[in-house]
């Protein structure tokens, strides 16, 4: 079965004093994989401006828009028909023997092989004193413990817009216990990574017309190695797994990899942007 | 040449021109004041008003007594002020470190002499006694830098660049000077009844750009107004000419920008046209209204300079 | 044996036997690699020597080559402390320290292709897993890229000291921007104007001719579909303190010596803005750290870099010397595997020794250097520069008590080495106007290219000028001297 969306994404930014000339980088084209086929897609922008097509550090598709012109506001727009088709997350044979899964992970070729996305970074650095707050049932499959995980920080951690930024540690958002989807995603990043379960940061759009949490904006998600069955993704904020209604476009090993917008800005003074993403779809 | 390198070694060129300008400035108003044939020329406060109105800085109250050794300091070793002599130096000093991969190993060395001479100057020494010893080295060593410039860079756009930027900044200067020099002569006129077309300030006008000798030895007589003016602005061949640096212009302009006929507003557009017109000027249309003509010209040497910015220079 | 010869310069030269002395035998004689030149040199006064070495400084002065020191009332520009006597390297001893710096060099570039890659090297225990999972130099970006001629390490500095038992060990390598090289190329030149007359007497390897190596390795790594590449150097500015070197090395091979705003990435090329409109640019000897290269996809606040830059040289458009994450590969921890990394890359034993290393992070090796603090140089493993080292015979027993319970809060951050007694060399000491001992190292200076190596026969003698001090950096107050290698009799 097939589903079609239709994505778009807008960002308006506004600057305080005049730009001259600007560099930006948007990781939002949605990824060219098994379940995902991209029909088309356009970005416009009310400025004058090159573009072409790029890579991110961890060779995804991006988009370079640069401009010389001078300006204090610069809004882009961009839509996406996608192709999904849709698949389970649950069809693999879990093994009847959960601890040959451990030592799977546990050997020194799979640590080797996925180290990049067993590592700690800034954003999924578990503080000490919260390294117990969910440890693994060695009695289940990972698989099994993950469900646990993501349900259980979706159920620690309460979704709130507004209340967190992008750079607000760990901490407090475990402490205060409410965020946005990257909260979430984080925390049971830095939750499984303690687990020495391999897991990436997931950027991408969800269809929230089955009454999902989201909000409008870029979704985040998380995807864990588990043996047997390789990358699945977990999304805590709604407590599912991702199957048909994310539409992944690139993951990394924390946000800071997959910041849909970045740019560099030839100004002074400081600047205010603002997403608004919508998805519509239709069934093939 | 990368376009910021070409910006820095433009300035270096004109900031090691301003500093000789301003030297001299000092040195030979300063010197031909003690025994200058009138009263007010040979004032010290006179002395004093003109240089700050030759920096750009006049001091609008022409009563108002200046200290001699804090207009000194100003001009020549104060770190603070944006026109001394120390800033131009250390400026092209710091447009040259810009462009230290394109310079000859000599002229960096001999600037950078040069730089440290200035900042070890004692100031002291300087506004008591050293003014002589202080502007005569700052003329010699931009004598040295000139040789290093032509001597032992390739003559290609490196050279170029810098020869454009010490000409246009030649030019400049020279209109400031004849500025100065003329607002000197107007007050002496109306002071000391010291005759407008032969006043005492044309020799001085004529020294203050090395140009005295060359000029007596041309016109065979003192200087009045006319061959003074005809001289410095008119004559091809004297090399402190207004004409002759934007002959020097628009040969260097040809070695950055082939194109033969150059497009509308281009800066060799704009030089060549300016060129032109100085070229069929006579100096009687000049001495008519001599402020008109220093205006015209100053920002007409404006507006090349910026053109050329936005042209070369831009990164 | 010859008798000491009567030398005005040595005359009051204090000599400890424990020391191992380069120019000097114990008991006093002069090595005969030196006696030319204690010959030569003997023809001066002390005061003739102090007025040439006062030359050659201020020809360094008048040259610009200085470096800024700040205090709180003005910026003053200093050269680096520089003595004319010249340190000489045998011709045997030279084809150790060079083809040893080459298999270092070659082996270090295996390594980083392969942790970058399958890290086979982990996955067959060699080296553990921790050293990359801990290294802070590690760049997961890397992951998976091919830099162009599969070179990842162009420029490598090894640092070679020579201990009382009379052999070379290497102190460290570093391989991300190794600096020095125009110090040793300045020193000669200054060695040759002061001096000239002795370079008539020995047979020595030029070092002019690192730059024209250079620049050869960087065309050889040019971007697949490129044939003449254009190289340029790029500096942080002039406000850098190797920005000398920068611009010499810019020179020297004839490159523009650009700045991130001089750069410009579109549609994934990078191009230089140049008074004749946009040049591309194919190879760029980069002098700024990973760090700062690009704002997209490092630090965002950098000013110093070029956006899109990274995303050129994933593409393959633009080679970057040395490549992004090199400096995992120097972290101090990676120094003491590398007898086995060579060994494991090369199927060869290393050439030049390494010193053994004691790593706090295995928990019987930490209790042997919680014990032996003071007779141990406890060293950080991610500081560069000389920061944070401690050497355990210089300590005081509260010192001692510090520094353990430093190691003991973060085992991992530290490794720790035996006192090793770097030889000594007559150096000239200002303050007190006579010639006296001081510990020397060399920082070599090797180039690896796509099928090509060149060391430079020569490097940066570095000299701790305070007496005892075995900290050698400049930043920590050393200075340096020209080194001479001699070619073979024939």
């Amino acid at each position: 079965m097939y589903t079609e969306y239709a994505i778009t994404y807008c960002a308006q930014n506004e600057y305080e004093s005049l730009v001259k000339g600007a560099f930006w980088q948007f990781s939002i084209v949605p990824e060219e994989n098994g379940t995902q086929e991209l029909l088309e897609w356009k970005i416009t922008s009310n400025l004058p401006c090159t573009q072409n097509e790029s890579v991110n550090g961890l060779g995804f598709r991006t988009v370079h828009a640069q401009t010389k012109e001078k300006f204090t506001q610069a809004n882009f727009k961009a839509s996406f028909l996608v192709l999904k088709k849709s698949s389970n997350p649950f069809d693999f044979i879990p093994n009847p023997n959960p601890k040959m899964d451990y030592d799977a992970v546990e050997s020194l070729t799979f640590k080797t092989e996925h180290e990049t996305y067993l590592r700690k970074t800034r954003y999924t650095h578990l503080p000490n004193d919260f390294n117990t707050i969910f440890s693994f049932d060695r009695k289940k499959s990972i698989f099994e413990n993950l469900l646990d995980l993501n349900h259980w920080v979706f159920v620690h951690l309460f979704f709130k817009v507004g209340v967190t930024q992008v750079d607000t540690p760990l901490r407090e958002i475990i402490e205060k216990r409410h965020g946005v989807c990257q909260d979430f995603t984080h925390l049971f990043l830095a939750i499984a990574r303690e687990n020495h379960i391999a897991v990436r940061y997931v950027s991408g759009y969800l269809h929230q017309g089955n009454g999902y949490f989201g909000d409008s904006q870029m979704h985040a998600w998380a995807e864990a190695y588990v043996p047997r069955a390789g990358w699945i993704g977990f999304d805590p904020t709604n407590d599912i797994l991702v199957a048909d209604n994310h539409i992944k476009v690139c993951h990394g090993l924390d946000y800071s990899d997959c910041s849909p917008l970045k740019g560099v800005i030839y100004s002074e003074g400081g600047n205010t942007t603002s997403h608004s993403i919508e998805v519509k779809a239709s069934q093939q | 040449m990368l376009a910021r390198v070409a910006n820095n070694l433009f300035w270096m060129g004109r900031y090691i021109e301003r500093s000789e300008h301003i030297a001299r400035y000092l040195n030979v108003n300063y010197f031909s004041s003690l025994d200058a044939p009138n009263g007010l020329s040979q004032s010290r406060q006179f002395v004093l008003h003109s240089f700050l109105f030759m920096i750009g800085e006049p001091e609008n109250d022409p009563e108002k007594v200046l200290d001699e050794e804090s207009v000194l300091f100003n001009i020549g070793l104060d770190p603070d002020t944006y026109y001394s002599i120390i800033n131009n130096v250390k400026a092209a000093r710091e447009n040259a470190n810009g462009a230290r991969d394109l310079i000859s190993t000599e002229l960096y060395e001999a600037i950078n002499k040069f730089y440290h001479f200035v900042l070890n100057y004692s100031p002291d020494y300087f506004v008591k006694q050293g003014l002589y010893d202080y502007t005569m080295n700052v003329m010699e060593r931009t004598a040295i830098l000139r040789g290093k410039i032509r001597g032992t860079l390739l003559h290609d756009e490196v050279y170029s660049i810098i020869m454009l930027g010490v000409n246009m900044e030649r030019a400049t200067q020279i209109i400031r000077i004849i500025n100065s020099k003329y607002h000197d002569a107007i007050l002496a006129q109306d002071n000391y009844s010291d005759k407008m077309s032969t006043s005492f300030e044309w020799s001085t006008l004529l020294k203050c750009a090395e140009s005295y000798d060359m000029m007596r030895r041309f016109y065979r007589k003192t200087p009045d107004i006319i061959c003074t003016l005809e001289f410095l602005v008119l004559n091809d061949n004297c090399p402190r000419s207004v004409m002759n640096s934007l002959n020097q212009v628009s040969k260097h302009l040809h070695t950055l920008d082939l194109d033969k006929n150059p497009k509308k507003n281009s800066t060799a557009f704009l030089a060549g046209k300016l060129r032109s017109e100085i070229e069929f000027m006579n100096v009687e249309d000049i001495e008519k209204d001599v402020k008109q003509f220093i205006q015209r010209i100053l920002e007409q040497l404006y507006q090349i300079s910026k053109r050329m910015e936005e042209e070369f220079f831009k990164y | 044996m010859k008798a000491k010869p009567k030398n005005s310069l040595f005359s009051s030269y204090p000599q400890k036997p424990e020391l191992f002395d380069e120019v000097f035998e114990e008991g006093g004689n002069i090595k005969p690699i030196y006696e030319k030149l204690l010959y030569l040199y003997g023809e001066h006064s002390i005061k003739d020597y102090v007025n040439l070495n006062n030359k050659a400084k201020s020809s360094f002065f008048n040259q610009g080559i200085t470096f800024q020191v700040y205090d709180e009332e003005k910026t003053q520009e200093k050269i680096f402390p520089f003595d004319l006597f010249p340190r000489i390297i045998d011709p045997r001893e030279w084809d150790i320290i060079e083809s040893g710096a080459i298999q270092r060099s070659r082996a270090l570039n295996l390594f980083l292709q392969d942790i970058y890659h399958d890290k086979k090297i982990i996955k067959d225990k060699i080296v553990p897993l921790e050293l990359l999972a801990s290294s802070a130099n590690y760049l997961h970006q890397m992951m998976d890229v091919d830099p162009p001629g599969g070179i990842y390490n162009h420029i490598s500095g090894t640092d070679v000291i020579k201990h009382a038992d009379g052999n070379y060990y290497v102190l460290e390598d570093n391989i991300r921007c190794p600096s020095g090289v125009s110090y040793v190329i300045c020193n000669r030149t200054a060695l040759k104007r002061a001096l000239f007359g002795v370079f008539n007497h020995y047979n020595t390897y030029t070092v002019t001719d690192y730059a024209e190596n250079l620049l050869q390795i960087l065309e050889s790594v040019k971007p697949h579909g490129v044939d003449n590449p254009n190289c340029v150097v790029i500096t942080p500015g002039m406000f850098n303190s190797a920005y000398y070197e920068h611009s010499y090395l810019a020179k020297a091979m004839g490159v523009e010596l650009v700045e991130g705003r001089d750069l410009f990435v579109e549609n994934n090329f990078v191009y230089m803005k140049t008074i004749n409109g946009p040049e591309k640019v194919d190879v760029i000897y980069r002098r700024i750290d990973d760090a700062f290269l690009d704002p997209l996809e490092f630090r965002p606040d950098s000013t110093l870099g070029v956006p899109g830059l990274f995303a050129a040289y994933r593409k393959g458009n633009v080679c970057l010397a040395n490549a992004p994450g090199t400096g995992v590969a120097d972290d101090k921890a990676v120094y003491t595997y590398m007898p086995e990394i060579i060994k494991y890359y090369l199927d060869e034993n290393p050439i030049l020794n390494n010193v053994h290393t004691y790593h706090c992070s295995r928990p019987d090796e930490l209790k042997y250097v919680l014990e032996h603090v003071d007779e141990l140089v406890v060293k950080p493993v991610d500081e560069a520069g000389g920061y944070g080292i401690s050497i355990g015979n210089k300590l005081s027993k509260s010192e001692i008590k510090q520094v353990q319970e430093q190691i003991k809060k973060e085992p991992r951050k530290y490794v720790a080495q035996p006192i090793l007694s770097l030889s000594v060399h007559p150096t000239y000491i200002d303050e007190k106007e006579s010639f006296e001992q001081r510990h020397i190292d060399l920082r070599t200076f090797t180039l690896l290219g796509k099928d090509s190596e060149f060391v430079l026969r020569g490097g940066l003698t570095r000299v701790a000028l305070q007496e005892g001090n075995l900290v050698v950096n400049s930043s920590q107050g050393g200075g340096s001297r020209d080194t001479w290698v001699l070619k073979k009799d024939d």
